[in-house]
């Protein structure tokens, strides 16, 4: 496991993530502003939105740290009839680019609301093929253990969940800035910010159900597989790996559910902003410590075919 | 005019696992330590078992040499980003390594290990079935340097007419994947590409 592995963590997880904010971000405000004024929603939503930029950036960035020749990267586009490592990288750049057309128009309320709204949806549509060009990398009939449905669905889930609790942590942090720069509490926002965080950790906790299923059974077909490869990458993966595998499904069940649970009703009981916050970015932390030791083993546990 | 996909050729009963195939390749192209562009596996399986008063042997070994295989369905060209890796007129995977940007994508891509990275230079190397010696009309090291002859090369159709086409050999993967360009002189004891019954002896080599 060299520096070229964790390039691959990191970008993959960021790629995912930033994705998976604009996605969220975009249901958030469509749901948000039948109830609320949409100044008060776009408090809050727009600088989440405009954190996605440097984390994506951090990403690609990374990304270089596995080529052997980074000064080629350009290069990388050049076979997009048949690559999929082409469509990656593809998708993944017209994605930042549209994301921050959208961003900037979104930011400084640039055309109308309409146009906006198209500019996202052609963003989120174009993050979408990122994902899922993403997972089709991976999907080669030589390496079993990413062979399988189970890569795109993970990705998916990575990206919607680590999404998901960073918007909680972008909330919380846009919401504390406000109210810094009003000198004073707004109900209306703080009603606000605690409607969309019991949103979150709702949709958080089916994610984390939906990767608690997705995980064993991708196990189970693996040792049930017809090569040597994919046996031997099921048993890296529950025996040389084991306790980094059961930590990994323990802290995405900690953080998404339990740490979700207490901010559902610390939400409710109308908690101080400081524990609702210590919550929040006590599950987004848990859960994107158990996402990196999910795609470390992801690369480390897989056996391929062949000489 | 598309010329025929050029092949090799190893007689698996003829091979004595001498390996100076292995070491002609990393004569001739210079080679550092930890590049191999041609490797000789061991497959190596059976047992003792007890029949009556006696104890039966059924252990058997076999070396299969193995380089790019120069498939006619290079999954390595179609995987790589940059396009760096290109079929020959005559079917030999080249690569353009001004163009390759070092992902290794090739290498996962690739059943029989062909592509090498090489941390010098941060590009990734491969055999190119000595493509200088073929076009000045001579035999490729590997196939040159054999004592046992086992190797031979040529044109797939030519090869297949001559010695049939046998290309599911144990360990090597289903050639199905990716089209191989070549054929094997079975070994005795030689097993299909499926077989679990043995198990690669020199992994410390290869």
């Amino acid at each position: 496991m060299g520096l070229h592995d964790w390039s691959l963590i990191i970008f993959t997880i960021l790629g995912q993530m930033s994705v998976g904010v604009f996605l969220i971000l975009g249901v958030i405000h469509t749901v948000a502003i039948r109830r609320h004024a949409v100044e008060e929603v776009e408090r809050l939503t727009d600088r989440a939105l405009l954190a996605i930029g440097p984390v994506l950036v951090l990403g690609f960035i990374a990304s270089l740290g596995h080529l052997g020749s980074p000064v080629n990267a350009y290069l990388s586009i050049l076979n997009v009839a048949d690559s999929w490592l082409s469509r990656e990288i593809l998708f993944g750049a017209l994605f930042a680019v549209s994301g921050a057309v959208f961003a900037l128009m979104q930011w400084r309320k640039v055309g109308p609301f309409a146009l906006r709204r198209v500019v996202a949806l052609v963003a989120a549509a174009l993050g979408i093929a990122f994902i899922v060009s993403m997972a089709l990398v991976y999907m080669l009939p030589l390496q079993p253990s990413w062979n399988l449905w189970a890569t795109p669905v993970t990705f998916l889930v990575t990206s919607l969940l680590t999404g998901t609790l960073a918007i909680g942590v972008a909330f919380v942090a846009s919401y504390a800035y406000e109210r810094k720069r009003d000198g004073e509490d707004s109900a209306a926002l703080a009603a606000l910010l605690y409607d969309s965080l019991r949103g979150l950790v709702i949709a958080a906790v089916v994610l984390v159900g939906a990767q608690l299923v997705t995980i064993p059974l991708q196990v189970a077909i693996l040792s049930g597989g017809e090569t040597a490869a994919a046996v031997d990458s099921a048993a890296r993966l529950t025996s040389d790996y084991g306790i980094m595998f059961a930590l990994r499904l323990a802290l995405a069940f900690i953080g998404a559910a339990i740490f979700g649970l207490f901010v559902y009703r610390s939400t409710l009981g109308q908690a101080s902003q400081r524990v609702v916050g210590g919550l929040v970015g006590g599950a987004f932390g848990l859960v994107l410590v158990g996402e990196v030791l999910g795609r470390y083993l992801f690369y480390a546990a897989n056996v391929p075919i062949g000489v | 005019m598309t010329e025929q996909q050029m092949a090799f050729y190893v007689d698996l009963a003829a091979c004595s696992g001498c390996k100076a195939c292995q070491i002609a390749c990393k004569d001739k192209n210079d080679l550092d330590v930890g590049i191999m562009w041609r490797r000789v596996v061991e497959y190596v399986g059976g047992d003792w078992t007890r029949s009556g008063d006696a104890w039966v042997s059924t252990v058997y070994a076999y070396s299969v040499t193995v380089s790019c295989l120069h498939c006619e369905d290079a999954p390595c060209a179609t995987a790589c980003p940059s396009s760096a890796l290109v079929k020959r007129d005559d079917g030999v995977v080249l690569i353009d390594e001004s163009r390759c940007i070092g992902c290794r994508y090739c290498e996962w891509s690739c059943p029989y290990g062909a592509l090498q990275f090489d941390g010098d230079t941060g590009k990734m190397t491969k055999c190119d079935f000595c493509a200088d010696y073929l076009d000045e009309g001579k035999d490729p090291a590997c196939v040159a340097s054999c004592p046992m002859r086992a190797m031979d090369y040529g044109p797939l159709d030519e090869l297949r007419e001559r010695y049939g086409d046998l290309a599911e050999v144990a360990p090597l993967p289903d050639p199905s994947i990716s089209r191989p360009a070549v054929v094997f002189g079975p070994h005795p004891d030689s097993r299909a590409g499926a077989s679990t019954s043995g198990r690669i002896g020199n992994l410390e080599e290869v």
